[in-house]
């Protein structure tokens, strides 16, 4: 377990913005095992993490929540992604991904093409 | 926009947190059981797969603090809390509350009462424009001859040239006092006097009308058509408030003058119900200028100085003294004069008794303190923060003080209509409203934060200071801790009791000198005597071999048919009625040269005058019918007199010249000596300082001898002197129908209007005093009945050794006596130096008088032993057995 890497604060945001778009609406858990199941088990969430971080994206009204029944039939709030939160995740995944281009740029040690 | 909505919903959460709680355990619980689930179904036996949940959650209390904390505003929360708390302990120690906030209340409400009545005084007084700069001036005669002290009132010769040689005011304005007639078409009566004034006037105050307009430069001109500006309250009380009365035709002293503006109702210059146009080269009577910007009133009076010495000498018969200077005042001194003192005096008498009543709360609110220590140093060992202990202290005495500063306030708003209704009319302007306006209400809540500060400061120092450790190790009872808080409280208390010594004997010197005052043997008898003045029409004016014989002839009749009336004992005709108005002459006697100023008060008076006063004859005669017929310059005068200018000897037969009388523009007898026929008693009449009553050397001559004096009538009844006014004026009337009635009252009526100054005085400063004892009282009470409780066990351990009850009696008594004697001796040491402000208010007692200081001293140690009466009765009934359990 020692080589996983924490998540970084700010990208669980994205993540959970991701999950929810690729998923549809979802309860806290079933979130927490998605990223930990798409980043290939090589990040490990504090779960209790998790819920300040839904609780912000509600906040700001980029999710939303509501009272359902899991599969095997237990009571769970779901989470949704709202307009504002699709925008949103527009938004900081063209951020990210500019970021990690200009990062592999510069990294890469290429001039760039003029 | 994100940010906002969040803390708009963080906000809101802040009221639904039970239902946001209950969501938030069923959603965690929820996971469990999904992730529990989870793990069974991978093989994990039910006990680990528990466990692996609730690690990987990271335990469900501390995940609900993290969510709790992004949920709310945390800083409001404990805000709230420390809010909530606060209310709860305070109701919980009602008690102890309720004397704090009372102790607050009135602190607060009576410096917001005295603070409403100097901002209103001083700084927001008069409606006019930059009234800060305006100045009067007068003469003063500085010579010791000439019979006159100074005037204000200027010639037409003199108004121009003050006003157009000045080198010191921006503009300037003249007016005059006016008296008319009105005809209403039945009848014509006289109005409230009115003044003329400069057609700049208005503008010059800067006053817009209510109605109409203000005067134009072209009113003054001979030609326009005459106008004139009716002021708010008569237009209420002759017409009505009827507008319709606008640009309409008076006939005032039989000739139409249009009205054409009606001014506010806060506009009252100089007292006038209406205002005539008068151009600026006729225009005499008192000027007052706008000083330009950056010159003070000192550098105006020496400019006008040299003015008044050119006028001297240009025309040397005019009346200037030989030697007099300018003397300027700000129109507010002119109008409020020494009420200034007063009123400051005041002020720092309730700043006194703020202060009284923050150490009070301070003193409460340490004590209590105390009380808690344990419940405080265990909140700070389990990790509360300094911060946050300190905050929760003062959150408790800002509600105290937030309740204390509504219920001040709401005290403020009625102690002030009477503190309005106290002051006696005509001290001052009536253009000053006396109001809470938005500036109090920001100082009463500046007061608020301040006496928050003060009250919590005492308390937090009181427990941030020392080692919490040693505090909580040791029993509560901490010997040396004890000793020292023991020691702040009592020196608040000590403090306390100083100041109210101050308050109270200041309260006491005015008490005395107002008994004094209105208690004084004034050497006659001022009960049921009834005066009134005559306003004669101009007939009475022209011509001064006319006038003199008309109004002689006048008086005669009107004292022949007043003396008729039932239930007149005695009537009199004098120049003005006693003890508070007189007039005084500079005295010369032949062959009795001084350098001094011989100070003579006179009255021109009818033989009635000594009845009516009873005043026997001692020596000599009093003026008979024939001596009043032949108009004989006769004179009686007062034993005083005689004593002071006759020493050993007998003056009558002598020679009195009255210099007052040779005024050129008098009808009085110049250049005449007046024959001494007869000596009577003295009687006392209103000292030069306006506040107590004194002899002085009298003269009195008969009034026929000249035309210039008023008239003033008094009669002495059997019974109420009021009822018989309309009698009088029936009398006048048939003698002459123009004649009018000007003014009338009693003597102790009259007598009874001086008296309310000082009795505001001793009102409010007593007040004050009054409840700074109370809250003394409070604070030695609070600090006596917390030693005892604290030395309960002492005292347990002495009653079982043997101590009787005296023993235990005086152990306490000595204490707090030892506490009020400190506290008596600063506040005497400090009384006598501050009394002196009191000076001008305190008249025909020291100010440090012994009796005073006596009796308050007395007081003050005996209230306070009272106020331990009670802790040490209780600590006499300490049943040793229970004490030593105490523990």
């Amino acid at each position: 377990m020692g080589d996983k890497k924490d998540v970084w604060q700010g990208t669980l945001a994205l993540m959970v913005l991701k999950t929810l778009e690729a998923l549809g609406p979802l309860h806290g858990y079933g979130i927490a095992r998605r990223i930990e199941q798409t980043s290939g088990d090589l990040l490990s969430v504090n779960y209790g993490t998790l819920y300040p971080a839904l609780l912000k994206l509600e906040q700001e009204g980029y999710i939303a929540s509501e009272w359902g029944v899991s599969d095997n039939n237990r009571k769970a709030k779901y989470y949704k992604l709202t307009r504002a939160g699709r925008k949103q995740l527009e938004r900081e995944a063209r951020e990210w991904q500019q970021t990690t281009a200009i990062l592999a740029r510069f990294l890469s040690g290429k001039e760039p093409a003029s | 926009m994100s940010w906002l909505r969040a803390t708009f919903v963080r906000f809101r959460s802040l009221f639904r947190k039970r239902q946001l709680d209950r969501e938030l355990n069923a959603e965690l619980t929820g996971h469990l059981e999904l992730h529990i689930a989870d793990n069974l179904r991978a093989g994990m036996t039910p006990e680990a797969a528990r466990r692996d949940a609730l690690l990987k959650l990271g335990g469900v209390e501390q995940t609900k603090e993290s969510v709790r904390d992004r949920r709310g505003i945390s800083f409001l929360e404990t805000l709230l809390q420390d809010f909530r708390y606060a209310l709860r302990s305070l109701v919980k120690n009602r008690a102890l509350s309720f004397v704090a906030i009372f102790a607050l209340a009135l602190g607060i409400g009576a410096t917001t009462v005295m603070f409403s009545v100097v901002y209103n005084v001083f700084f927001d007084p008069l409606p006019y424009k930059n009234f800060n700069r305006y100045v009067v001036f007068g003469i003063q005669n500085l010579a010791n001859v000439g019979g006159w002290k100074g005037r204000g009132f200027f010639s037409l010769e003199e108004v121009r040239a003050f006003r157009e040689q000045n080198h010191v005011f921006e503009e300037t304005i003249a007016h005059n006092g006016y008296r008319l007639l009105y005809d209403n078409g039945k009848y014509t009566h006289h109005w409230p006097r009115g003044e003329e004034v400069t057609t700049n006037t208005f503008e010059f105050l800067g006053v817009p009308p209510l109605l109409g307009r203000t005067f134009s430069e072209e009113d003054s001109r001979p030609a326009a058509p005459p106008v004139f500006i009716m002021n708010y309250r008569l237009w209420q009380s002759e017409f009505g408030g009827d507008p319709k009365i606008l640009d309409t035709v008076f006939i005032l002293d039989g000739k139409p003058k249009t009205l054409v503006g009606i001014m506010p109702q806060r506009f009252n210059f100089f007292g006038a119900s209406f205002w005539l146009p008068v151009s600026d080269t006729k225009a005499s009577g008192s000027v007052v200028g706008r000083l330009k910007p950056g010159v003070r009133a000192q550098t105006a009076a020496a400019d006008l100085d040299a003015i008044a010495h050119r006028l001297q000498k240009e025309n040397p018969q005019g009346i200037f003294p030989d030697k007099f200077s300018i003397v300027p005042e700000t129109l507010l001194d002119s109008f409020i004069g020494g009420f200034r003192k007063t009123l400051y005096a005041l002020l720092a008498a309730v700043l006194l008794l703020l202060l009284i009543a923050c150490s009070n709360v301070a003193n409460l609110l340490l004590l209590r303190a105390t009380v808690r220590e344990r419940e405080i140093v265990m909140r700070a060992t389990l990790g509360a923060s300094r911060f946050r202990l300190i905050r929760q202290l003062l959150a408790e005495s800002f509600v105290l003080a937030a309740v204390a500063s509504v219920a001040g306030c709401v005290l403020a708003y009625f102690a002030l209509k009477v503190v309005v209704a106290l002051i006696p009319a005509g001290t001052l302007p009536e253009e000053v409203l006396i109001r809470m306006n938005v500036p109090i209400l920001f100082a009463a809540l500046g007061l608020t934060l301040l006496t928050t500060v003060l009250s919590g400061l005492a308390p937090v120092l009181h427990i941030m200071s020392g080692d919490l450790q040693s505090r909580l190790t040791g029993s509560g009872r901490n010997v040396e801790g004890n000793l020292r808080h023991g020691k702040l409280r009592s020196s608040l208390v000590i403090g306390e009791v100083a100041l109210s010594i101050v308050l109270l004997i200041g309260a006491g010197l005015l008490m005395r000198s107002f008994f004094i005052l209105t208690k004084a043997d004034l050497g006659f008898d001022p009960q049921n005597v009834l005066y009134f003045r005559l306003a004669l029409p101009k007939a009475y004016n022209t011509n001064i071999d006319v006038t003199r014989e008309k109004k002689n002839a006048l008086t005669r009749q009107v004292l022949e048919r007043m003396q008729g009336l039932p239930g007149v004992t005695s009537v009199s005709e004098s120049m003005l009625e006693p003890p508070l108005r007189y007039d005084w002459s500079d005295t010369i006697i032949p062959g009795k040269p001084h350098t001094e100023r011989w100070e003579t008060r006179f009255e021109v008076c009818s033989a009635g005058y000594f009845q009516i006063l009873g005043l026997p004859l001692l020596h000599g005669r009093l003026f008979s019918e024939d001596d009043v017929n032949a108009n004989r310059h006769v004179m009686v005068v007062n034993e005083s007199f005689s004593r002071q200018y006759f020493p050993n000897q007998d003056p009558i037969g002598h020679q009195v010249k009255l210099e007052v009388l040779d005024r050129p523009f008098l009808d009085a007898p110049h250049d005449t000596y007046f024959e001494i026929i007869g000596i009577v008693p003295d009687y006392k009449t209103l000292d030069d300082d306006g506040r107590s009553w004194r002899a002085f050397p009298q003269t009195f001559i008969p009034y026929s001898v000249q035309g210039f004096s008023h008239r003033t009538y008094m009669a002495r009844t059997f019974a109420d002197p009021k009822v018989l006014l309309k009698n009088i004026q029936q009398e006048v009337r048939a003698i002459d129908p123009s004649v009018e009635i000007e003014t009338s009252g009693t003597l102790t009526a009259s007598l009874n209007e001086f008296y309310r100054r000082p009795q505001f005085e001793v009102l409010t400063l007593g007040t004050f005093a009054f409840i700074g004892l109370v809250l003394v009282v409070i604070g030695i009470f609070g600090v006596m009945a917390h030693s005892v409780s604290r030395q309960t066990h002492e005292i347990g351990i002495r009653i079982a050794l043997g101590a009787q009850r005296t023993d235990i009696l005086s152990m306490v008594f000595v204490k707090s006596l030892r506490i009020i004697a400190a506290g008596v001796a600063i506040g005497l040491l400090a009384s006598y130096e501050s009394s002196r402000f009191l000076a001008s208010e305190v008249s025909g007692v020291s100010i440090s008088d012994p009796s005073t200081y006596g009796v308050v001293t007395f007081i003050v140690v005996a209230v306070g032993l009272l106020a331990c009466y009670l802790p040490a009765r209780r600590a006499t009934r300490v049943d040793p057995m229970i004490a030593l359990r105490y523990e």
